[in-house]
């Protein structure tokens, strides 16, 4: 269950149209490592997990990352509001415009769109867990790249945000690795899948 | 290396320490960085100026009404529980952490109350604390999100 906030979790205030910027954002919305991506592979990843705890971390994790989607979404559109179709010619913006206006809708940076084939769930522990510490790498790459890109500070704030918040989740999926492990036998964490053979789950001690 | 890492370390495998409890920054500042911890500020060489909030530049001649000082602390106190939260997810046993995401769930309802007697409601729960003899389908009022710089 969720429910609505009248709020971002990060201001954004941006005054200056440039659909060049807006073009390349876009990515963290609809691309292969963006927010979208990020909040369908933790919200479907946590069912199964073995640790009840990582099962908790998943839903908060993915529940911000919708929030993040938010962000990204109403930057895009600040930035495209006004757009003039002389501006929409320009700056590599005219494609996206003949298909979706100045509409929000989610693809990557080079127009390629949202997939689900762009995360996995594997339903094995590690496996997920490993897939969900490289993810926020490289979200965090892609923000970075951004940041080299774009001058503008009302959009470099909130990039700089998302940024950190990366960082945080790396951190937090590491230490939901630590509390699964400590769940399984150190001498062999690869005996058995926790999440499909629960038998052999429920015999450790 | 520490015991905490040699005690996981094994082959095959990757090891993360646990972050231990520290004194988070101030709140205005955590949102401006995303994260409470000073410990996770990991900066990146193309990002490292530091660009004030428009209306908490000395310079600038804009003042800031009281509804968007008021917002301001809603964002600077969600935020700082959503990190909280997060760091209790892998920690539950922190006493620190417990106290303070408690001393800051009742801070954030009294901050969304009175900002909905005030102006709008934010969460439909405000609408019944802040706005208890208003019988107007008040939800809708207040602009949308991601308008930015209309409130």
């Amino acid at each position: 269950m969720w429910s609505y906030e009248k709020r971002l979790q990060y201001p954004v205030k941006i005054n200056k149209t440039c659909p060049k910027t807006a073009q390349l954002i876009i990515s963290q919305y609809g691309g292969p490592d963006g927010e979208l991506s990020a909040s369908m592979r933790y919200l479907a990843q946590r069912y199964s997990m073995p640790c009840k705890k990582v099962g908790g971390l998943l839903t908060d994790i993915g529940t911000e990352e919708i929030n993040h989607m938010e962000i990204i979404c109403a930057m895009v559109y600040q930035l495209t509001k006004d757009l003039t179709p002389e501006q929409a010619k320009t700056a590599g913006f005219d494609a996206y415009y003949v298909d979706h206006t100045t509409g929000l809708w989610p693809q990557a940076a080079a127009g390629v769109p949202f997939t689900a084939l762009e995360f996995q769930s594997k339903g094995d522990a590690f496996a997920d867990l490993f897939e969900d510490m490289a993810a926020e790498q490289k979200a965090r790459t892609v923000y970075e790249n951004l940041l080299r890109v774009i001058d503008d500070p009302d959009v470099r704030a909130p990039l700089k945000y998302l940024r950190t918040r990366e960082i945080v989740h790396f951190q937090r999926f590491g230490e939901a690795l630590e509390m699964t492990k400590e769940k399984l036998d150190t001498k062999n964490f690869y005996y058995f899948n926790p999440e499909f053979d629960k038998a052999f789950l429920e015999r450790m001690p | 290396m520490n015991d905490i890492c040699c005690k996981n370390e094994t082959l095959a495998m990757a090891t993360v320490p646990m972050q231990t409890w520290s004194q988070p920054c101030a709140w205005k500042t955590a949102l401006q960085i995303g994260t409470i911890f000073p410990c996770l500020n990991l900066e990146f060489f193309r990002a490292e100026e530091t660009v004030p909030p428009a209306c908490c530049d000395p310079k600038c001649e804009c003042k800031s009404t009281g509804q968007e000082t008021a917002m301001d602390e809603i964002n600077e106190i969600s935020f700082a529980i959503n990190d909280l939260t997060l760091f209790l997810d892998t920690h539950p046993e922190c006493q620190e952490a417990l106290t303070l995401f408690r001393e800051l769930l009742s801070k954030r309802l009294e901050l969304l109350e009175d900002y909905a007697s005030k102006y709008n409601p934010l969460t439909q729960l405000s609408i019944v604390t802040g706005t208890p003899d208003n019988n107007a389908y008040s939800w809708a009022e207040g602009p949308l999100p991601w308008e930015g710089g209309h409130i």
